[in-house]
């Protein structure tokens, strides 16, 4: 691992964050006062798991798992929670990316289908067993139904705009 | 090569796994911390807001108005008959406008009649709406006014005209004001002219429905309410909006303050209402009062 492509490991770190950034500040953006029947995407899991598909040294465990968690501090969720949910889900997407790699792009949201529709499942579950009067079944279905349809145009940002693509067979080698 | 690979995971693999089980302690600590003892951790998140937030300020402002303007490019189609509506509306507001001048008017006289004197305390900080909640499962909007202009937890706020919500939650420079639809809202509140007593339960819809109504029949769409300053928290008669039926036949509260674009906000200072310590001697007849005297002395 040279220098260079240890500054543009940390580089392309620093891009994961800005993004998270971006996302949250237009989450925060004071338009929508009043409440709405349905919930949009989860986009800072969404990306998250985007990047840990493609290049799992770009989303070390400390990084994602600290920006989830001021994701939650600032959107109003129950602290730390969602954060270990979508950070347990990513893990996983980072243990099967090697397989990940070699399979199609249907295979990849098929699997991250599944793990959205399964954080959210949990993380309801855990609000209920917990007694925290935070439940809206029918809002967090949307999102997790948004969230579903949404990941193939992040995919589609994540290796099209930002260019955080699948390493190469070719790539290995120079691959930090 | 490929033994290579698996040897440097080997390497890194442990290490790994450690961060990743010091993160899920930390973030499942924190969620069981906030479950025990909310308060705490509330603030703690109230500070992170504070430090954060107030840095995007900067960029919200144009931002913001540049989607404002798109939004109310699609608007200008409507122009024509919003204006012919506007007209109308402004005709009958004249005349609204000189019953409120004589009806000002007649109130100055009768207080002048009185000798009243108003609470000076009740005076209010207004504050620039800086974020919404950001999450469509809350209903809440950050103010920059915070502790150092001396608000505090539970204070009202308003628009100009009805109220918006509650504050909860205050750091050093901003605060987070609850509004009446989120879920967790509860302001009691009194429906004019029958005056029952009610709660203004929000339940994350525009329009929050009406709880623990006693007598139903006494309350018809139209009627206003009024926040009734139950339990101390919340000044007594600030308006909050218009009963209203939805379709399923359930009263809910068709709100005063304008909630499409709530950009300033008013804080209502309130200092609590005052105890009278002792019932007796307000309530009570004289007479008896007098013959208990020397007993308690």
């Amino acid at each position: 691992m040279n220098d260079a492509s240890s500054s543009r490991l940390w580089a392309m770190r620093g891009g994961f964050v800005l993004l998270v950034m971006v996302i949250l500040f237009f989450h925060l953006l004071p338009q929508q006062m009043v409440p709405r029947a349905w919930a949009g995407p989860e986009w800072v899991t969404l990306f998250a798991f985007a990047w840990a598909v493609r290049r799992p040294e770009l989303v070390p465990v400390l990084l994602l798992g600290g920006l989830l968690l001021l994701a939650d501090l600032l959107l109003g969720r129950p602290p730390g929670l969602w954060a270990l949910l979508a950070l347990l889900a990513a893990e996983r997407l980072k243990a099967r990316a090697q397989t990940l790699r070699d399979s199609t792009l249907a295979a990849e949201v098929l699997e991250v289908s599944l793990l959205i529709v399964g954080v959210s499942a949990a993380y309801q579950l855990v609000l209920v067993v917990m007694l925290v009067d935070d439940v809206s079944l029918s809002l967090s279905a949307s999102q997790a139904l948004t969230s579903v349809l949404a990941y193939p145009l992040v995919v589609l940002i994540t290796h099209g705009v930002m260019r955080v693509r699948k390493s190469a067979p070719g790539d290995l080698e120079t691959a930090p | 090569m490929a033994k290579d690979r698996s040897t440097s995971q080997d390497f890194t693999g442990p290490l790994r796994r450690l961060l990743l089980a010091v993160m899920i302690l930390v973030l499942g600590g924190i969620f069981l911390i906030w479950r025990i003892d909310s308060p705490r951790v509330e603030r703690f998140r109230a500070a992170v807001t504070d430090s954060i937030v107030p840095n995007f300020d900067w960029a919200m402002a144009p931002v913001n108005g540049t989607v404002q303007l798109i939004r109310n490019a699609q608007s200008y189609r409507a122009l024509a008959e919003q204006n012919e509506e506007l007209r109308r509306e402004l005709r009958r507001m004249r005349a609204w406008k000189e019953a409120a001048v004589q009806l000002r008017q007649e109130n100055a006289r009768l207080l002048d009649l009185n000798n009243v004197r108003l609470d000076p305390r009740l005076t209010h900080v207004t504050g620039v709406v800086l974020a919404d909640s950001g999450s469509p499962f809350r209903q809440s909007v950050l103010i920059n006014v915070g502790a150092k202009d001396g608000v505090v937890d539970g204070w009202a706020t308003m628009d100009g005209i009805g109220v918006v919500g509650r504050v909860s939650g205050v750091a050093a420079n901003t605060s987070r004001v609850i509004l009446l639809t989120d879920a967790s809202s509860r302001i009691p509140g009194v429906v004019q002219p029958s005056g029952q007593r009610v709660i203004i339960a929000g339940d994350n819809t525009a329009a929050p429905p009406v709880d623990f109504l006693e007598n139903r029949d006494l309350v018809r769409p139209g009627d206003q309410v009024f926040s009734s300053g139950d339990g101390g928290v919340f000044p007594a008669g600030l308006l909050i909006g218009t009963v209203a039926e939805d379709p399923g036949g359930r009263l809910r509260i068709r709100l005063a303050a304008d909630y499409e674009r709530l950009e300033f906000l008013r804080v209502l200072r309130h200092y609590g209402i005052e105890d009278v310590p002792d019932t007796a001697q307000v309530i009570a007849p004289s007479a008896p009062l007098a013959g208990l005297e020397p007993r308690d002395e």
